[in-house]
């Protein structure tokens, strides 16, 4: 028997340790250096909830009931944890009609499951003492609080003990009490007396005693938490038998409810497994879910089907970047596409955004497409996609089908909204969901189990996907399910909800290609033309005469067939691309299994009649002349060479020289030319006197102060009148002093010259005489030098006091001039 | 793979090959739930559109007969997505019936419960509505009949209407087979339309729609309301009522700008009931006048907007529509459908010529090119001046001039928008001309002395685009037309389409000025000739007046 679980690593194959690093390959990383180290790394935290995520339903059921079990515990409680003891009981679950099978089932599948937990090393030790690594024993088992997967509260000892957090210790005096009222002897220490509680829930027929005498109403109260959580919202109360009046009381007082802090009541383990009839969990499934069919088709139509779609799948990829091979779409700062961008790109595809969304990221993903990397990036076709166009279409589809198979980008999530609410974008960053490779192989081989031509129930698809690892992928698991299955669809995977015979093939792991190819629609080399102006392509074209086809007519219809439109502007369109109407009239010709309807054959001519007919081009300056003879000999001079002259006209000639250098150079020449207006008129041939534009004369600059505006120079003058009023009344005899002034020695403006004096006086920088009512009320006369005024302020230099100081216009009586002496005195 | 005639596309347009064997089964199939949009030479366009589906709902189809012939002739696998849209849309169809209950009278009554909850969740059917009547019942103000079916169309739940009609006041008339009878596809519109109760039969331009509406009224044997376009057309039914049926003229009133009559079968003009007087439709009196049996709509495509309204209220009548087209211009087919009633019968234009029943017509556009002088005018001339101007030219005179001497002696009418340039050609033409101002007198004396020979040439303008029956027309010459209107170009076409007594080739010219806006709008309309079948020959207008056969 081992002690350790190093010591029984130790004692493994080396296959057996293989096995395991397959299984949990996190713990390569770093290789571990013995396998003390390997054992503590298996023990951590991380790897444990790692190895568990990657469980089937059952095994973790079975490590979930190992978490419940006492540790160490023998193979046989762990079979009846999951099978329970009691077939046949009487628990209020009722669920005893198919009993047999599961047990059955368990039974089968136990010595898996354990084998499987073994193997990832999460059990160790004997079939006697099957041992719960530590840390999965912590992260599966309830604790107060939290109470596990099955739903199952403390045990009796973890309850009363006060080490478990939230767990109100039971005093000594108390659990004799409840030993007493539950009908068991008084035990000479606590420990013992928790022992001796947890024994009657573990004899059977003493417990079903003890409940049997239970007022009505306990049952209902078991029953709401037998099966967890197994907490009651009820303040506990330590009442005695005697006393007890509600049920919550009468269970309290026989120790079947324990306290759980201040608040709440709980159930203890032992008594929920009696409850339960010694089974952890209320179900438990051995097997996974059947996957069932939804419908049931032709295998044969089903395939068709899905080629159909191979094939407009490889042809929409094929769209949807020769779309952008011309309108590259930028690269958003975040990276991705731009939601207009998406859109526009969906309506010219005709689909919706979403499918834009899937058949971008399929393009993306195969390599099809990426951002060009320039310093205005955008989103553009790779090389790749030359190559790829060049290949048949079935290895084309293959390509697409593998890289969507393998990649971890979703496209579905594009639209939605992140955890800090920005909407994820195409192309963008944010969208690889580890678990999506793993969940679309899973869906496809799901689907391989039917019989050929059955769609699966997506429900029961989902089902079985959370029985294989229900922790993995949480809310995603489910929608990752219901998006692979239409994309599947979209890819010719599936046709009508069944898996095709060529993806079986490549799920096999073999050649799809020789079963796909029959299937597909051989490419024409014909349309039909109809009097209407369109042209049918009765199915798919070869590349280069769809190509053609969509450069000379619109397409107006997409499916099994093409319709394309022909209107003048897509002739023009396509004598613009350098085909000629004769071209053109013979392609249509050759192409066509019907006469080529005449309206269409006029169309071709009306437009190629009238394409061209005026021509447009660049010339720097152009040579006029009524005498054609003079301009063979200058074409044909040849010191005329570097002003590439052309003939437009026999008597007009183009240059791509400036007229400027033509003129001196013709001048140069021998001749003698005379340059000519925009209207035509001759301009006098002399040197030209430059101007300028338009312009105003400069401001003058004076070092002086500024002008002064006119509202300023009004506000002047009145000061000058205030001051000259002030200064006839009061002739202060000297400096002011501390003392407060008779009130008639305060200078007296109204409050528009107090402004105007204190504003023309900061102009000019001079110093005035104030009178000032302090916020005590006391008044005062200062010489002050205002250096700012301005809402309601002046910001003065005091000469009293020598400093700068703010008054309040309103505090101010009155401004008057200083009289020269005084101001020369100051 | 299968090789079926058929592709259907992501659309939900089909492709129909004409030449493939299996083209005329496949057609007989697709026919009730698919719309023929273009039927060129080779490959025939139908759209399968929610109200084709519910009509073929309505005809008794069901969803798997649908999605079976899809699938039966389908060359390419048909997408799963289309087929499962087909049968939900189907599905919606009769989910709701309305129904006289004998106790609460009008009553809304459900299949499928939660569709009730939420059609009665809408905003719109509240105040249609009376007490819920049991979980899938709820009462119908009878006034609302109309309203309530237009309201569930738009909701997507078209309701079906089993509340049957009244029998309104028996008045006898009986079909007057003397030297005629009903051609076998007007006898299948009439049972299609009379099976049905109400609804609309698709007949092409000089198919007979008349019969079917005379056919009509002697199986119904009650007091009839027709409402027509205009006056003459108004005049053209009479006439023909009187021929073909026992009525008398004293039984046949005619209700129009002029006369005021009711009598047992009325004859109603749309212009009449949607005359205003101080802001009220003054003569709404004619619906309630009688107690009609049967009301009868002339040309359903044209039918004006307040006659819809009108005809909301009357949805306890049985209501005939008559149409060459069940495309609007106005893009108001959901009203048709919910207030004159699903499409009981239609057959394409070229099956009905190939039964002889209308004479086969050879398309011509001939091309004018404008002067030097006429191009420069065209050229300056103001936005607005220059269709009129392009299609006015005096070029344009000239090649009418010798397409009709080439024609001599054949009845022709000459078509066209502008009444100076009518005049134009009347004179250049010594032809008689009539046009809006013409008095109805004076119109009916024409269109007789036209009908009778004495009168070979006529210049009409576009008040003889509807029902003007003159059936002797064989060569239709139009020199301008409303801005390349399609509607426009099928109700010409329908001039000389009636059948001729000696069975030779109608033909129909439209001269065409080239190089100009009325070269596009001529392509707008040869478009749709060319989506009916009619091969579209282009002649250019030296050929015509150097004589050569074209």
């Amino acid at each position: 028997m081992p002690r350790t679980l190093a010591e029984e690593l130790r004692a493994r194959p080396d296959e057996g340790l293989a096995e395991l690093l397959r299984a949990r390959p996190d713990l390569l990383h770093p290789v571990p250096s013995d396998l003390t180290q390997l054992s503590t790394r298996l023990s951590t935290r991380a790897s444990v909830v790692r190895a568990l995520e990657r469980l089937d339903q059952f095994t973790l059921q079975t490590a979930e009931a190992l978490a419940v079990a006492p540790d160490a515990c023998s193979y046989a409680t762990l079979l009846d944890l999951l099978t329970g003891t009691v077939p046949d009981h009487d628990t209020p679950a009722g669920d005893t009609a198919d009993q047999d099978t599961p047990v059955q089932a368990v039974t089968a599948a136990l010595p898996g499951a354990l084998a499987a937990l073994r193997a990832q090393a999460l059990v160790w030790g004997g079939a006697d003492q099957l041992r719960l690594v530590r840390t999965a024993r912590d992260v599966l088992a309830p604790t107060n609080g939290a109470p596990g997967p099955t739903g199952l509260g403390p045990t009796y000892a973890e309850a009363t003990s006060a080490s478990s957090g939230g767990g109100a210790p039971l005093s000594p005096g108390r659990l004799q009490e409840i030993l007493a009222d539950a009908g068991l002897p008084a035990t000479h220490d606590p420990v013992s007396a928790v022992a001796a509680l947890a024994a009657l829930f573990q004899d059977r027929p003493r417990a079903t005693a003890l409940l049997a005498g239970a007022p009505p109403g306990v049952k209902d109260v078991l029953r709401r938490l037998m099966w967890g959580p197994p907490y009651g919202a009820s303040p506990p109360r330590p009442v005695r038998a005697a006393d007890a009046r509600t049920p919550v009381e009468w269970l309290q007082a026989r120790g079947i409810l324990l306290p759980a802090g201040r608040e709440n009541v709980v159930l203890p383990r032992e008594v929920a497994l009696h409850l339960r009839g010694g089974r952890a969990h209320r179900a438990v499934e051995p097997l996974p879910p059947a996957v069932t069919a939804a419908a049931v088709h032709d295998p044969g139509q089903t395939d068709r089907t899905a080629a159909a779609q191979a094939f407009t799948a490889v042809r929409t990829v094929e769209e949807v970047l020769d779309l952008w091979s011309t309108e590259a779409p930028g690269v958003l700062r975040t990276g991705g596409l731009g939601v207009r961008e998406l859109r526009r790109t969906a309506v010219a595809l005709e689909r919706t955004e979403q499918e834009a969304a899937f058949w971008l990221e399929l393009a993306y993903g195969a390599g099809l497409l990426a951002a060009d990397g320039e310093t205005a990036e955008r989103w553009a076709p790779t090389p790749l996609f030359d190559e790829w166009l060049r290949q048949p279409v079935p290895e084309r589809w293959l390509l697409l089908v593998r890289s969507w198979l393998a990649s971890t980008r979703v496209s579905a999530l594009v639209g939605s909204r992140d955890a800090k609410d920005k909407v994820l974008a195409a192309l963008g960053n944010d969208l690889d969901r580890p678990v999506a490779p793993e969940l679309r192989q899973a869906v496809l081989e799901l689907l391989a189990g039917l019989p050929a031509g059955s769609a699966a129930d997506p429900a029961a698809l989902r089902e079985h996907l959370r029985w294989r690892s229900p922790l993995r992928g949480a809310s995603l698991r489910d929608r990752l399910v219901d998006w692979t299955l239409p994309e599947a669809e979209q890819l010719g995977l599936t046709g009508r909800g069944a898996l095709a015979g060529h993806a079986r093939r490549l799920l096999d792991g073999g050649d799809p290609l020789p079963v796909l190819a029959p299937l597909l629609p051989e490419p024409l080399d014909h349309v039909i033309l109809q009097p209407d102006l369109t042209a049918i392509a009765p199915g798919p074209l070869h590349t280069a005469l769809a190509q053609t086809l969509a450069v000379a007519a619109d397409i107006e219809s997409k499916g099994g067939a093409t319709v394309y439109r022909f209107t003048p502007a897509s002739v023009r369109r396509a004598l613009d691309a350098g085909r000629s109407a004769d071209e053109l009239h013979a392609f249509l010709a050759r192409h066509s299994r019907t006469p080529v309807p005449q309206p269409l054959s006029y169309l071709v001519d009306d437009v190629a009649r009238r394409h061209g007919v005026l021509r447009v081009g660049a010339a720097s300056s152009y040579l006029r002349c009524d005498d054609d003879s003079l301009l063979n000999e200058l074409l044909a001079d040849r010191r005329a060479v570097q002003l590439r002259l052309r003939r437009l006209a026999p008597t007009v000639l183009a240059a791509q020289v400036d007229p400027g250098t033509l003129l001196t150079q013709l001048r140069a020449m021998g001749f003698a030319p005379a340059a000519e207006s925009a209207e035509g008129d001759v301009l006098i041939a002399r040197t030209d006197a430059l101007r300028t534009p338009p312009r105003s004369a400069p401001v003058p600059v004076t070092d002086g102060p500024p002008a002064v505006p006119e509202g300023l120079l009004a506000a002047a003058v009145k000061a000058v009148r205030a001051g000259d009023r002030a200064a006839t009344a009061v002739q202060p005899a000297s400096a002011p002093t501390d003392a407060p002034p008779a009130p008639a020695a305060l200078p007296r403006t109204t409050a528009a010259e107090t402004l105007a004096a204190l504003q023309a006086a900061t102009l000019i920088g001079d110093r005035v005489w104030i009178g000032y009512v302090n916020a005590d009320g006391a008044a005062s006369q200062r010489v002050v030098e205002p250096k700012q005024v301005g809402g309601g302020f002046v910001t003065a230099y005091d000469h009293l006091r020598e400093e700068v100081r703010t008054f309040s216009l309103h505090r101010i009586t009155g401004v008057a001039e200083l009289t020269r002496d005084a101001a020369a005195g100051s | 793979m299968s090789d079926g005639p058929l592709i259907v596309q992501s659309d939900k347009t089909l492709l129909l090959e004409t030449a493939h064997p299996l083209a005329d089964e496949c057609r007989r199939v697709i026919a009730p739930f698919a719309e023929l949009e273009r039927a060129p030479e080779h490959v025939h366009t139908y759209r399968v559109t929610p109200l084709g589906l519910w009509n073929a709902r309505a005809a008794g189809h069901d969803a798997e007969q649908v999605v079976d012939a899809l699938v039966t002739y389908s060359r390419y696998p048909v997408p799963h997505a289309l087929l499962v849209d087909v049968a939900d849309t189907m599905a919606r169809y009769g989910r709701l019936t309305l129904s006289k209950h004998p106790v609460h009278g009008l009553v809304l009554t459900s299949t499928d419960r939660p569709v009730l909850e939420e059609v009665l969740r809408s905003k719109k059917i509240v105040p249609l509505v009376g007490a819920r009547l049991d979980p899938d019942t709820v009462a119908v103000h009878p006034s609302e009949r109309g309203q309530i079916k237009q309201v569930l169309l738009k909701l997507g739940w078209p309701a079906e209407d089993l509340a049957g009609y009244v029998d309104g006041e028996a008045h006898p008339i009986e079909l007057d087979q003397s030297g005629w009878s009903l051609r076998p596809y007007q006898q299948q519109a009439v049972e299609g339309f009379w099976h049905g109760g109400s609804g609309v039969v698709v007949l092409p331009c000089g198919a007979g729609k008349t019969l079917v509406g005379a056919a009509a009224m002697a199986t119904a044997k009650a007091t009839t309301l027709i409402l027509v376009t205009n006056t003459v057309s108004a005049r053209q039914w009479k006439h023909e009522l009187v021929k073909r049926t026992s009525l008398t003229e004293d039984e046949i009133g005619e209700y129009s700008g002029t006369r005021k009559e009711i009598r047992p079968v009325t004859i109603a003009t749309y212009q009449v009931m949607t005359t205003k007087r101080k802001g009220v439709y003054s003569h709404l009196e004619v619906f309630d006048s009688r107690d009609w049996g049967l009301i009868v709509y002339d040309e359903v495509h044209l039918l004006p907007a307040p006659v819809f309204k009108f005809t909301a209220d009357l949805q306890a009548r049985r209501r005939l529509g008559l149409t060459a087209t069940l495309v609007r211009e106005d893009g108001r087919e959901g009203d048709v459908f919910s207030l004159i009633g699903p499409k009981r019968f239609d057959a394409p234009w070229k099956e009905i010529e190939a039964q002889g029943y209308i004479a086969p017509a050879d398309c011509v556009e001939v091309r004018v090119t404008l002067t030097d002088s006429e191009r420069l005018a065209y050229a300056t001339a103001e936005p607005e001046e220059r269709y009129r101007f392009c299609a006015t030219t005096a070029s344009k005179r000239r090649v009418t001039q010798a397409l009709v001497e080439k024609h001599r002696g054949i009845p022709t009418l000459v078509i066209g928008q502008y009444i100076d340039q009518l005049d134009e050609l009347g004179e250049a033409l010594d032809a008689p001309v009539i046009k809006g101002e013409t008095s109805n007198p004076q119109r009916e004396k024409l269109f007789d002395a036209f009908r009778n020979g004495e009168i070979t040439v006529l210049v009409v303008s576009k008040v003889a685009n509807f029902s003007i029956d003159l059936p002797e027309a064989t060569i239709a010459i139009q020199v301008s037309g409303t801005f390349g209107s399609r509607q426009e170009e099928a109700q010409r076409l329908g001039r000389v389409l009636r059948p001729k007594a000696d069975g030779h080739t109608a033909h129909f010219y439209s001269v065409v000025a080239r190089d100009t806006i009325d070269q596009d709008f001529a392509a707008h309309r040869q478009r749709f000739l060319a989506e009916q079948g009619y091969a579209y020959r282009i002649v250019d207008a030296d050929d015509v007046l150097a004589g050569d056969d074209v």
